[in-house]
């Protein structure tokens, strides 16, 4: 094969729209994650992908042959569910070797698949084992083994890492990637955790209300955010509403210096990571006087809450970083570099409500 | 504790044994009223069994094995020896094992698609198949005889839409009569063990539906959806994850549905040939029928009682090794 390749995907449940012309390419040998909030259509994108949804529209090409009208059993890619869905009546051993049975592989061949397999999920001791006999993380790894065993051309994850706790979710994300860096098998992980997606893809689709909001590489994302839900989905974002005027963007009554892409008297959305923005005695532009109101220490990062002439904000700080330590009440200047500013155009009322509803 | 606190705590205890008590006054008294009424009555048949029959009067009691060899070997042993009363079990046993599997296998599929409609058609169907099982047996039983009498059901309405006389023109009428499903003139139902055991599979088919709704219900349609994705198509994932998940359920309603239809009398009585009647229709002869022969009968109920512990106890092992495997 050479990629997966999705043109004008849609899909429609009564009136609604769940999948909404989806284009997508999938590099072969590649990570990518589907991230976007819960209802945003990425399950139901992966499940056509895996045949188990028809579109309601679109094609899905695999290399040049489509694969839209061919059922699940006969694409073969390999899944792993949210729930898992293994199945509890056998053992670890004969759930890895259940592609291999049904496809008329001898026992034999089979076993030795499925011991080379739970070998490769660390999980070789345990092939004996009922599954309601493993912990979590063991049967995360029967899962990804189970869907490995026919040797899938595209891997398909599904919310693999929900079930898991926040300890074991950080570890299982290392150990996915390096194994599907290792295989170089095709993948598509459906995620709404960003670390997630950030840990894993080697590139990200961002959804929303069943569209594609942006594709990139993970540091593009969120450096390169191509609109405000980006920007405020993928981590954390301060931000304004304003109009542009010549030499910049005005806020109420503050002038950021900036350069809008937009025409004059554009009303605009403009957004700063937290991490951008300084609280310094350095000269430069847009240093609006500010008051601290809360400071959150997170250990590895400071976080500052002020009030400043552009309303509330936040300023963080690595550990080590930013000099000075300030305390409640202090006033200060924080400083907005204009290359951090991140101007979008600002969303219609509709699309206000819709993110509001999310 | 010392011994003052063993003072004080002491009419607390006294106080605490006091409802101890009254519940176990309880429990004696339900189990006194469930060995009254499930133990007792067995009892009775079973005592009865080794009962005496007067020719010609009613019985008296008695210790005698003549009953029991009487069904096994026939009342003339050994000088002559006759099975018709384990032929009789035999029928029993065939039309409660082929109707039960018929009910079940049919019941199956149509549950589980079911359990896949929305809430409010699953409710809908629920109701109208609960509302079904208030009908009697005696009720059931004469819409089938309306349905497949020789006058007046499907045979007159095969003969007056040409169907009979398609099926002699083809062939299959001579098929049917191998079967004992035609007189030389038209297709009959009745007498006949096909109208028997549909009859019969149809009474508990509600059962098997309400048996097995709630384990269909419950299973995890993923499972099913990783199946295809590890390329099982839809038979494959049938045998190899949803039965597998139901098996529990299936069997044990199989085998409730094969106990409850060995009792089966009506639907034997009204359909099947006298040759043909089953142990329960002979249990009725001798108790309260022609015959009676009280004693005779009651060996009979307690031989088609074990015989469904025997068969309960059978399947409960064949589950268990299946289950070890």
């Amino acid at each position: 094969m050479s990629g997966l390749v999705l043109k004008s995907i849609s899909k429609t449940f009564g009136g609604t729209r769940a999948v909404d012309l989806v284009n997508l390419s999938f590099a072969e040998g590649q990570l990518t994650a589907l991230l976007g909030p819960s209802g945003c259509g990425k399950t139901t994108l992966l499940r056509m992908v895996a045949g188990l949804e028809a579109p309601s529209g679109g094609v899905i090409l695999l290399g040049d042959r489509n694969i839209t009208d061919l059922p699940a059993h006969r694409r073969k890619f390999g899944m792993v569910f949210q729930s898992f869905a293994l199945f509890p009546h056998l053992t670890v051993r004969d759930n890895v070797a259940y592609s291999l049975h049904i496809s008329g592989v001898s026992r034999s061949e089979a076993a030795d698949r499925a011991g080379k397999l739970l070998d490769l999920v660390q999980l070789s001791a345990f092939g004996d084992r009922r599954i309601g006999q493993l912990s979590g993380g063991q049967r995360q790894r029967v899962a990804i083994a189970r869907a490995l065993a026919q040797e899938p051309e595209v891997f398909l994850l599904d919310e693999p890492m929900s079930a898991l706790d926040a300890k074991l979710r950080e570890e299982m994300q290392v150990e996915l990637r390096l194994l599907q860096q290792r295989l170089g098998i095709t993948t598509i992980v459906v995620t709404h955790d960003q670390r997630e997606a950030m840990t894993m893809a080697d590139s990200i689709v961002v959804m929303s209300n069943g569209r594609v909001e942006q594709v990139g590489s993970p540091q593009d994302i969120y450096h390169k955010p191509q609109n405000a839900f980006v920007a405020d989905f993928i981590g954390k974002a301060n931000f304004f509403d304003g109009m542009t005027v010549p030499g910049g963007i005005r806020i109420g009554a503050t002038h950021l210096v900036a350069e809008p892409r937009f025409i004059g008297r554009s009303l605009v959305r403009v957004a700063i990571r937290p991490e951008r923005a300084c609280l310094d005695e350095e000269p430069g532009a847009n240093r609006l006087p500010a008051k601290i109101t809360f400071v959150r220490d997170l250990g590895p990062i400071r976080e500052y809450h002020l009030e400043s002439a552009l309303g509330r904000m936040v300023v963080e700080y690595a550990a080590g970083e930013g000099g000075k330590i300030f305390q409640v009440g202090d006033t200060t200047e924080v400083r907005l570099p204009p290359d951090a500013l991140h101007i979008f155009p600002a969303p219609t009322a509709h699309e206000a409500l819709a993110v509001a509803a999310e | 504790m010392t011994v003052a606190e063993h003072i004080e705590t002491g009419p607390e205890t006294a106080r605490a044994a006091k409802p101890l008590s009254a519940v176990r006054l309880l429990s004696w008294a339900l189990t006194a009223v469930i060995v009254t009424l499930c133990v007792v009555p067995f009892l009775l048949v079973f005592v009865i069994s080794f009962g005496r029959k007067i020719e010609g009067a009613a019985w008296v009691w008695d210790f005698t094995l003549a009953n029991y060899q009487r069904f096994f070997v026939g009342a003339l042993w050994p000088d002559d020896v006759t099975f018709l009363y384990l032929q009789q079990l035999g029928f029993s046993f065939w039309y409660a094992v082929i109707a039960s599997l018929l009910a079940v296998l049919t019941a199956l599929p149509f549950t589980l698609l079911l359990s896949r409609l929305s809430r409010r058609a699953q409710a809908a169907w629920l109701v109208f198949i609960l509302s079904s099982l208030s009908l009697s047996e005696v009720f059931i039983v004469m819409g089938w005889d309306i349905l497949l009498s020789n006058n007046s059901g499907l045979p007159a309405l095969f003969k007056s839409t040409g169907l009979t006389q398609w099926l002699k023109d083809t062939g299959w009428f001579q098929v049917l009569r191998d079967w004992g499903l035609a007189s030389p003139r038209n297709v009959k139902f009745k007498t006949s063990q096909f109208a028997t055991i549909l009859t019969m599979s149809y009474l508990v088919w509600p059962y098997a539906v309400i048996l097995l709704y709630p384990a269909l219900s419950r299973l995890d349609r993923s499972q099913s959806e990783a199946a295809r994705t590890m390329g099982a198509g839809g038979w494959c994932v049938a045998r190899t994850v949803i039965l597998p998940a139901i098996r529990l359920p299936l069997f044990g309603t199989t085998l409730l549905l094969f106990v409850f239809l060995l009792g089966t009398y009506v639907a034997v009585t009204v359909f099947a040939a006298p040759a043909q009647h089953s142990t329960a229709v002979a249990i009725y002869s001798n108790i309260r029928g022609a015959n009676l022969n009280a004693p005779f009968g009651a060996a009979q109920a307690v031989i088609l009682l074990m015989s469904a512990g025997v068969c309960l106890a059978l399947g409960h092992r064949i589950n268990t090794w299946a289950e070890a495997r």
